[in-house]
This record gives structure tokens, sequence and C-alpha cells, in this order.
């Protein structure tokens, strides 16, 4: 098989606080493909952001990378120069915010904060930057982009922005894109539509992408793998087929079948009740020994309190880790 | 049929959009947050009220409570225009209806107030209506946290200490504290993780069943309103463009905003056929509303009378209403 | 159910002093406060000589350096330094929270009704403030002052204690609520809309209850900050007045102290040095308390 675009390992991220130490990440490993989309998803707190930052160095104090290895084109970022490591950031790796509002910077247009990350990368002229831009900006599908090139942020409606915001991302060709819910901040119609357009241009543009997201129906929608977040750990990766239709750790089962669907039907007979999970999340200060699911889970056994279970492979390419499921595990 | 428990006719919200002078200011537009909107919700029913963002469905939750004075219409809750009572200055009327008719608001890190605890919160409903009978507030109290799934000594924390789901149900508390007849649920999972979301649709639809509850549940989110709503309303732009019961609306939807709406949400599971109608172009602001039909703009069904003429809301079949000249 | 209630959990206002704790500016802020405070209160027992007593002078030993007799030397007139100096806290602290206290009362009903009704009333307030804001309070202390003591001469009020120092007071509040009522305006603007208050008229609470005990506990900590930061203004400006000779000649204040003493700074630097320095440390610890007060009070920074 081929060497992975991206592969993250054992990556630990801790959170500093006057309490004690947050462990947001810890131990995280997935991977990505050429090519390929991961969806990463999770509740908030499990630690999906934190991780994506992290993978460009992003992650702000009191937050410190304390371990692990993200090797993206044969190198180390994490131990790479601050200076390489410029030029890997927003150019072969790049980054869709969330709010699009505030991710672009109010106070110049939309050409010259786009024009500027083009000539601050790369040695052209500013003709060629601009020409540059507006076939970025045709390429989000955004309309008469000669005019826009003058507009500023205000000037624009939220999906509008979101455009800019992919449009700023891809500027530099990257290889790989990091969606840190691109489209949580948008209306459904709206999100529809930017779903579609980032699906379209990774198609084209055959770049691999990290959407990381709250939401199962995007995931579902986009992702080729899937890699489920719980309490700053991994459960489980898998294509999304299997994710949806054959899930294995009792997380993903319970997150997916507590979800109200729009396709079911519940009127009709008694009325329903949705499975819901037990609890809730754990506080990372002080987190559950052994798995971190495990006072939450229906399946826990006295062991699941004991030992941390390891990402385990089942099946080709579907790794999960409880040790119900198979997976090796550390005593703790 | 029985009689409606709130019935809503020809609500209106408008604000006008001042333009500031020295010092006064003066009108200079008029945003329609709210235009002529007309449902009605029966004892015991759950009425789904959905949009996108500014299309007026908190303006008219808001409406009904008299949070906004509405500028036309009359808000009928059982039987009694409330409206003008609310205009009026008999303060016993107004916390009659006050009393039966209860808001539960979407953020539940802003709804309490931080410097009470969740005691002194869920005290306060009972110091206004039933201020005679102080001896069993606090078993009231207690009561009312078992109802909603909390112990009875959290009453003594501050809302910071709770959790988004943990709060959410203080809200509910809060809102059951003087036994209402109709709830209004504003958005109050979609602040919520998934997990807990579910815990808190089931506490809503448990204690409708055990309490006989009306609600109003105003969402964005489709899947929670399809799972906890008999009747659905979608809102576009300030008006109403379609109601109807709530398998109905989702197995034959006759508006193609509601169509396209229904499309747009991504659904979780990765073979899902797509056919997706996609809308072109974004939500017009309210100000500058299209003139007809507010959705002919971005209808590939659209007519020429589209553009001309509001359609008016029109039974399309039982219970089921909708504003199109061209319905699908 | 466990058999034991957890213990009552501390309120917003002991979990600010928590932060607060933490803080090493705010805390230095207080300490320097409270001894001023304290300095304040025990002074009448603690000066070593009555700061009225000029026998130094007749001894000839005015103007002289710190020794065991004069801690801190004694003036150009023969003052005991140090007991002038601690009779001035008890004066700065009267002109700081007196002015505080007027402008506090002031701004907060001015913008609390600013800011709750809005509308017309909001802009016309608003305005009045701002007119307020752009009058050069000092030349109109420094007029005020001058004329009222011009005034009185001759009437009852002639014999009122202190009446210098009450105008400066006065005064001081009079021009220093615009701050305040700005900052009341915006809390009782946002809180206003705030959903818990909205929760309130839903549940059909009275708008006096509304106000007294959702809108104004909430606005009270960034009241306070600026309140802080308002003593420490105050007792500078007093300062100010008393260095150019228009202070209250009965009052013992650090001003006035430099005023009588910057003339011989080459020959009894300690004259000058000692109320300069009680003055920094005043105004130093009402800025370092408002400084830790913001940092306890402001959501925003709560981890």
């Amino acid at each position: 098989m081929a060497e992975p675009l991206l592969s993250v390992e054992d990556l630990k991220v801790h959170f500093f606080t006057r309490d004690g130490v947050v462990r947001a990440v810890d131990g995280v490993d997935f991977a990505v493909n050429r090519g390929e989309t991961l969806g990463i998803v999770g509740e908030s707190g499990s630690g999906k952001t934190v991780s994506s930052l992290a993978l460009l160095r992003l992650v702000p104090p009191p937050a410190r990378t304390v371990g692990g290895r993200v090797v993206f084109e044969g190198t180390d970022l994490l131990t790479l120069p601050t200076k390489a490591l410029g030029t890997i950031r927003g150019r072969r790796i790049a980054m869709v915010f969330q709010n699009p509002a505030t991710s672009l910077n109010p106070i110049y247009s939309i050409g010259s904060q786009l024009g500027e990350i083009l000539l601050w990368h790369e040695p052209i002229t500013r003709a060629e930057a601009e020409a540059r831009v507006i076939s970025l900006l045709t390429l989000v599908g955004i309309t008469d982009p000669a005019a826009r090139l003058r507009q500023y942020p205000h000037e624009l409606s939220g999906g509008m922005k979101q455009r800019v915001g992919i449009a700023r991302a891809l500027l530099c060709n990257p290889s790989l894109v990091l969606a840190d819910e691109p489209t949580t901040a948008l209306d459904v119609t709206i999100q529809a539509q930017i779903l579609d357009l980032l699906a379209d241009l990774r198609r084209r543009l055959g770049m691999a992408m990290v959407l990381v997201t709250h939401d199962m129906g995007v995931v579902a929608r986009m992702a080729d793998r899937i890699t489920v977040m719980y309490a700053g750990r991994v459960c489980e990766t898998a294509d999304a087929a299997t994710i949806f239709r054959a899930p294995q750790h009792p997380y993903t089962r319970a997150l997916l079948d507590s979800m109200p669907r729009i396709d079911h039907r519940y009127t009709g007979g008694a009325r329903q009740v949705l499975p819901t999970i037990p609890g809730r999340p754990p506080n990372l200060l002080d987190p559950p020994a052994g798995c971190r699911f495990h006072p939450r889970c229906p399946d826990a056994i006295a062991d699941c309190r004991r030992i941390l279970p390891l990402e385990t492979e089942i099946a080709p390419g579907h790794t999960v880790s409880c040790i119900r499921r198979g997976s090796q595990g550390i005593a703790a | 049929m029985t009689e409606a428990l709130l019935e809503v006719r020809n609500l209106s919200k408008h604000y006008p959009v001042l333009k500031r002078g020295i010092l006064l200011q003066r009108k200079a537009a008029e945003i329609r947050a709210v235009d002529d909107v007309s449902f009605s919700i029966q004892p015991g029913e759950t009425l789904g009220l959905v949009g996108e963002s500014g299309c007026g469905k908190t303006t008219t939750a808001r409406a009904i409570l008299n949070l906004v004075t509405p500028s036309a219409g009359s808000v009928r809750f059982a039987g009694q225009d409330i409206v003008p009572v609310f205009r009026g200055s008999d303060r016993r009327a107004q916390l009659a209806i006050r009393r039966s008719l209860q808001y539960v608001f979407q953020d539940p890190y802003l709804s309490l107030n931080p410097r009470w605890t969740i005691g002194e919160t869920l005290r306060e409903p009972l110091r206004v209506h039933l201020a005679d009978q102080q001896s069993a507030w606090q078993a009231r109290i207690d009561t009312l946290l078992e109802m909603v799934g909390l112990e009875p000594h959290h009453a003594w924390r501050y809302p910071h200490e709770f959790s988004g789901g943990q709060r959410q149900r203080v809200g509910v508390a809060r809102a059951l504290a003087v036994e209402p007849r109709l709830l209004i649920l504003d958005e109050p999972v979609s602040s919520l993780d998934i997990s807990v979301r579910a815990q808190i649709l089931n506490l809503l639809v448990e204690l409708q069943d055990r309490l006989g509850l009306t609600y109003l549940y105003i969402s964005h989110d489709l899947s929670s309103v399809r799972f906890i709503s008999t009747h659905v309303a979608v809102m576009y732009l300030g008006k109403l463009v379609e109601i109807a019961p709530v398998d109905t609306l989702f197995a034959t939807p006759g508006h193609h905003y509601t169509r396209a709406l229904l499309s747009a949400i991504p659904v979780p599971d990765p073979g899902a056929a797509s056919t997706r109608i996609a809308l072109q172009g974004e939500v017009p602001s309210a100000m500058n509303r299209p003139p007809g039909c507010p959705f002919h703009p971005r209808c590939a069904a659209a007519l020429p009378v589209c553009s001309r003429e509001e359609p008016p809301l029109t039974a399309f079949g039982p219970g089921h209403r909708l504003a199109c000249h061209n319905p699908a | 159910m466990h058999g034991t209630l957890p213990p009552k959990p501390p309120g917003i206002w002991r979990q600010g002093w928590y932060r607060f704790r933490r803080n090493r500016g705010g805390m230095l802020g207080l300490i320097l406060v409270a001894l001023v405070v304290l300095v304040a209160l025990t002074c009448f027992v603690a000066a070593p000589y009555d700061p009225n007593d000029q026998s130094a002078m007749l001894r000839g030993a005015s103007r002289q350096g710190p020794s065991a007799l004069h801690w801190l030397g004694t003036d150009r007139m023969g003052y005991d330094v140090l007991s002038r100096v601690l009779y001035g806290a008890p004066t700065a602290l009267a002109v700081g929270l007196g002015a505080m206290a007027i402008a506090s009362v002031i701004g907060v009903i001015i913008g609390g009704i600013a800011g709750y009704v809005g509308g017309l009333v909001d802009e016309c307030l608003m305005r009045f403030a701002e007119f307020f804001m752009v009058i050069p309070v000092f030349i109109v202390i420094l007029a005020v002052v001058r004329l009222f003591g011009i005034m009185v001469v001759g009437t009852w009020m002639e014999r009122v204690p202190h009446l210098n120092l009450m105008t400066i007071i006065a005064l001081l509040g009079l021009f220093g609520w615009p701050p305040v009522a700005r900052m009341a305006r915006a809390e009782f603007l946002r809180l206003k809309h705030a959903e818990f208050v909205e929760a309130a008229i839903c549940i059909g609470t009275t708008r006096r209850d509304i106000l007294a005990r959702h809108i104004l506990p909430n606005a009270l900590p960034s009241l306070i900050v600026l309140v802080a930061l308002g003593i420490g203004g105050a007792i500078l400006a007093e300062t100010m007045v008393s260095f150019l000779g228009f202070g209250d000649p009965k009052a013992i204040s650090w001003g006035q102290l430099l005023y009588f003493n910057y003339e011989s700074l080459k020959v009894a630097p300690w004259g000058s040095v000692a109320p300069g320095v009680a003055i920094f440390v005043t105004v130093l610890g009402f800025n370092l308390l408002a400084d830790g007060l913001t940092d306890a009070f402001n959501p925003r920074l709560r981890q």
C-alpha cells in the first residue's frame, strides 16, 4: 500500500490550566491518503478541533502538543523548524475555517487579502496574482469575480464569504485541505451549496481533505473514511459505509442511534423514544481510567475500567479501540 | 373538532429601519420580519415551526408572548385574544396568560441569571404566581427538579457549574414551574451535543405525555422537528409557506422551498440516493423582499405570475395548506 | 442519592474573589489600598505629632532631615512631615470615595434610565453626558472654588468646616459621572435584552424586580471596576487642585503639602518626596485594584 499523504501517530495535546492538565488529545492516530476525504467526527470536547490545529502547530496556549508525530509527505511537522513549516502551512496544507465572518480580515478587500498570500508564497507579479485570484474565485462559483476583488468582507453574504475562504485555501494548490466545521455557521440550503462545492473541487483538483465536524450527515455525504473521536481518543476508523452500516464501537453505535432522522416516521402508535447515551462526556482533567467511554457504555465489563484499549485493525481498513471487539489494550 | 389552544391569525411584526438624524430618527424602510402569519395548534399537539435564520420564526414566538408587540393580527389563547390584554394594564389578566404560556430559550447559557442558584431561578415564577403559598415552594422546586431529571441538591448550584444539557433541563423546569398549558420551545436542543440532544428530546416528549402539554417547537433542525412534531409549518422571509401534518410534509412536500429544504439536509447514510434540489443563490434580506412570492427568484418552478402576485395560503390536502402558484 | 449533600458551591462574588486572589497585581493593589485605609483610620492616634504643631520652627529645627525625633524630617514651616502625610490619608480617601459616590449615583441613575428606556430618552441623556464630558473640569473647579470662597465670606457658611474641600468633592462628583453613566447604559442595554431578563418577563416578573434583582446585580461588577479606577482619578485631581493652591487651607492634603514644599525641594527634598510617594502608592493601589477586579469579573478571560 502506498505511503499515506499525512499520518498522525500518538498525537498528544494537553491544556495546562490552573486547575491541572486537561488531556484534550491523548494518543490519537489517523492517516489521510492522497485524494481522500477523512471525516473526523465527535462531540464538543472530543478533541477533534484541537487535533486538526495541532497538525499545523496552531494550538493556542495554554495548550501544548506534548507528544506524537505528524508525518506529511515524509517530514515530521512537529519537529520541523518554524521557517520550514511556513512553506507548508497555507501552501501544501491549507485551512478552511468555521466562521467565514471572522476568518477574513475586515479591513482588506477580497482581492488584496488573497493576492498578498500568493505574493508571499510565490515569485509572481501582481498582475499574475490577480489573474490567479480571479480564476480561483470563478472556480468556487463566485459570479463577477473581477468586481468582487474590490469588495470588502462585510459586503458579502455568509455563503459568499465561505466561498472566498475556500478560494483562499486553494490559492497555492495545496495537497491537503483542513476544513473545521466549514458549514456549521451557515443555513441549511447554503450549507448544501458549500458541501457540493467542496466535493466538486476535491474531485477536480485531486486534493485530500480532513473534514472536522459534529454532523454525521455532513460526513456521510462527504467523507471516504471516518474517524470517530470521544474524549480525546479515537474510537473507530473505517470507510464511511462501514461506520454507518456496521459500526463496531459502542460509542459510534450509540451516537448514530441517538440522532433523530428525517427519513424516519415517528408518529403512529405509541410515542417513540430515542435511544440515548446516559450521562455526559467526562471531565478531561480527570478522565476515567481504562476506556474513557466505559462509564456510559452499555457493553462495559469490569476489564474496561482497567484496560486502555488501543486501536486495533479488526478488518482490512477498519480499526476499533474496544476490548469487547477484540482490540488490544494496556492495563492501567 | 376541538377548539384550538393557540390560534394565530394574520400576525405581523414590522420593524422600521431608522436613519439616524442629529437627535431624532426617521423611518427609511420597513423590515417585515413576520408577515400575515396564521396557524393554530390543538391541545396536546406539537407544531414544529421551521425555517432558515432570519425567516421570522423566533419573532413569531416573541410576538405571541408579547416580548415584541405585534404590529397587526390576533393571538387567541384558549379562545381569548391576548394581544389587547398585554396592551392593557390589567396585571391580573396578564399574569393569568403568562402562567399558562411559557417559553424555553435556545441558549441555556444565556437564559439563566448567572448570579442566582438554580433554586432561586426556580423560585422566581413561584414568587410571582403563587405568592400566597410560600410554604409549598420548596416541595414544588424538588418536584420540578425531579421531573426534569435533576436532583434536589442541584437547587444550591449556580448555572456555570452545569453542562449545557443540565442547564436546558433547568430552563424547562422553570417554564413548567407554574403548570403552563402551552410551551414555546425556541431551538431548545440546537446548542447541545448530539448525545445530550436525544436526552432532552426524550424528556420533552415524556413531559408532554405526562402533563398533557401543547408545544410550539421552533427549530432549523428538521430531524428533531420530525421526531417531536405532529404538525410542521415552514416559514420563508417572514411568510408561512406551508403547513401540514408531519408525515405528510416530509413525504409529500408541496412548496418548492420545503422540498429544497428537505433535500438539503445531509442524511447520515452514505448511500442515500442524492435527489437533491440545489437552490440557486441565497436568502434575500428581509429589507428588500422580492415582490410576489418571496421565493420566486430562487425557485426552479417559478411562473411569470409568481413575481407579480403573492400566493395565498390555500388548502392542498387534508390539513395541508401551502402558498404556491405552481405546487409540486 | 447519597446521604450527604455536597457543600454549597461558591457564588459569583466568591468565584470572583478566587480569581482575584490569584492575580498578583490585583492583590498588591488591595494591600496598598488596605494600607491607606488603615492609615486613614489610625492616623489620629498613630501620628507622632499634631499635624498643626509648628513648634520645631521655634526651635529653629525646620527643614531638618529625618531623625529619631522626626522620622521623615520637618518641612520648611516646621511641621513633622510624617504626621502631615499620615493625616493626608483620610482627606484623600474622603475625596476619592466622596466624589465617586456622587458620580456613581448620578451615573447609574442616568445611564440606567438611558439604557433601559432607550429611544429618545437615551439620545437626550447621552448628549447631556457628552456635554459634561467636553467641559474642562479642571478650570471649572478652580474658578468655582475661588468664586465660592469669596462668596461665602461673611455668611454662616463660612463656619462650615472644610467647606472648600467639600466643594471640590462635590464638583469632582458632578463632573465625574459621565463615564459611569456610559458604562451603566451599556450594561443595562445589554442586560435588557439578555435572555434571562426575557425569561423573567415571560414569567410575569414586575419591572421593578427585573431592574433590582436581575439587571442591577449583573451590571455591578463592571461598574465597581470603573468606580475603583475613578477613585484614583479623583484623588489625583484633588491633588492637582491643591498643588495649584486652590485647595482647602484647613484640610491637610498631599497636594497641598507638595504646594507648600516644592520651593524647598533642593534643601529639604523629604518634604515633597513623602507626600509624592503617598499619592503614588494610593493611586497605584486603586488602579491595580481596578485591574484585578476587571480580570476577576470579566467572564471572557475565564478558563
